[in-house]
């Protein structure tokens, strides 16, 4: 993944006032990689994120993934290979299962129960009744069955909005196990935003902080 | 009835001012006009229905229509701050169903093809049209905003327009619904409904009467179901952006 001279402009106001939160951001991303984004809050990482999933507009540059400019991309195909897990987990209005079927169900794929047991039990969601009602689950439980729903995708790209914020420090080692294990086993590219200089020791060896609109990389021996 | 015996009629009105008085509702002024143009409004229909029933011409009868689609699809798009196209939408919506309605009565003979009987018809399927669009509009509305984590939870697994927005439109279906349901089921319990109470005060077989309020309900729901169901596939792209992106549209 390349991105090129990022430019995102936020409103500031109802009368219409921009701030330039991004101006000729670039980075390449080297895959598979596993980053780390940090800064202070209002910096703009869950922004840049979204962007890098489309789900944001994009004021300048580009962002190419294989080479390939998400301008020239179909946007579906684009997200199932960025794909992005928000902070704040949403649960599909029905059941655990259906909400685990949500990616076969919306391309017409074939589901892989074998993969999404797998991956539930390495969440520590091994237990869950899938006829559970997915709105009744903590937060937490939520938040990992969120992860799995997207890993269903098996995407190039996992953009994880810090995924772990809501879970307590047990769980939070196996997701952060399990999307490792899925980096080194299928080469998943992982982007975290975390504000836990830890964690980022932990799970990136390649750190991205965002200070003034500009990334500045740094690498740390894991 | 004589204009004076109308102009007792005035006595409510006095009533629902001194009530906002009293409460301090501050709404004299806005029930003072919303009764003046009523009553400005049904004169002069009332005046240009008994012309258009004297000449008979066909041409009278679509302009009347026309103006109705107009007046109610202005009125129901102006729910849809923010989404341009939205009057042109519910226009084409209203206007179908004004000429499925109309194609079905007269087709099958269920009322005789005159302006007593086509304009109406054609304004309370318009009318009733109206407030189902309205009430779609603002349920969308709000539909994307209260669902707009599951929105944008559907299109980062990759989903289409049409699946994104599915849940949302669907609940907003539903929404607009409900008061046509609710009347089907409490009409002739709760309320007597105007056209029927209004045939039976001018002397008509109350059974007859009744028959002519079954096939307006009926026709009302059918009716409704379709204006909504019709908006619905309209609607997507005054919701979504063509990178698919939801649109942000302002507060009302």
């Amino acid at each position: 993944m390349e991105i090129e001279g990022l430019g995102k402009r936020i409103a500031t106001d109802e009368a219409g006032g921009l701030r330039t939160l991004f101006h000729g951001l670039s980075a390449v991303i080297r895959e598979p990689a596993s980053i780390a984004v940090m800064g202070a809050s209002g910096q703009g990482k869950s922004t840049l994120l979204r962007m890098l999933a489309c789900l944001e507009t994009i004021d300048e540059g580009d962002v190419r993934l294989n080479g390939q400019s998400f301008r020239q991309s179909d946007i579906r195909e684009w997200r199932m290979d960025v794909s992005y897990v928000a902070q704040q987990a949403v649960m599909l209005p029905g059941t655990v299962d259906f909400n685990l079927r949500t990616v076969s169900r919306l391309h017409g794929a074939t589901y892989e129960e074998r993969l999404a047991s797998e991956l539930m039990e390495r969440c520590g969601l091994g237990g869950m009744p899938g006829a559970k009602q997915a709105t009744e689950l903590s937060g937490g439980e939520k938040q990992r069955l969120a992860l799995v729903r997207s890993l269903l995708l098996r995407p190039q790209v996992l953009l994880l909005d810090e995924v772990t914020a809501s879970l307590d420090e047990e769980n939070s080692r196996y997701v952060e196990e399990l999307l490792l294990e899925r980096h080194r086993s299928e080469g998943t590219t992982l982007i975290w935003v975390t504000h836990q200089p830890e964690q980022a020791h932990r799970v990136a060896p390649v750190h991205w902080t965002l200070a003034g609109g500009r990334i500045t990389e740094s690498g740390v021996a894991r | 009835m004589t204009l004076l015996a109308l102009s007792f009629t005035l006595v409510f009105v006095f009533i629902t001012m001194f009530v906002s008085y009293w409460k301090k509702l501050d709404l004299e002024r806005s029930i003072a006009i919303s009764c003046i143009r009523a009553a400005v409004q049904l004169l002069a229909i009332g005046y240009v229905l008994h012309y258009v029933f004297e000449t008979d011409h066909i041409g009278f009868i679509v302009a009347i229509i026309g103006v109705m689609i107009a007046v109610a699809s202005w009125n129901a798009a102006k729910r849809g701050k923010g989404m341009s196209g939205v009057f042109w939408r519910i226009a084409l919506t209203i206007a179908s169903m004004e000429a499925f309605m109309m194609l079905f009565l007269l087709g099958l003979g269920l009322i005789e093809p005159t302006p007593q009987y086509i304009i109406p018809l054609s304004g309370m399927t318009i009318g009733n049209a109206m407030v189902v669009a309205g009430l779609f509009t603002t349920s969308v509305r709000r539909e994307l905003a209260s669902s707009r984590g599951e929105i944008e939870t559907l299109l980062a697994l990759g989903a289409s327009t049409g699946q994104a927005l599915q849940g949302a439109l669907k609940r907003a279906v539903k929404f607009s619904l409900i008061p046509t349901i609710d009347s089907l089921k409490t009409v002739g319990l709760v309320q007597l409904p105007g056209m029927m109470t209004g045939m039976i005060i001018a002397g008509a077989d109350p059974v007859e009467a009744v028959r002519y309020q079954i096939l307006i309900l009926f026709s009302h729901a059918a009716s409704a179901a379709m204006t909504s169901m019709l908006l619905s596939m309209l609607y997507p792209k005054l919701l979504m952006t063509r990178d698919l992106r939801v649109r942000q549209l302002p507060e009302d």
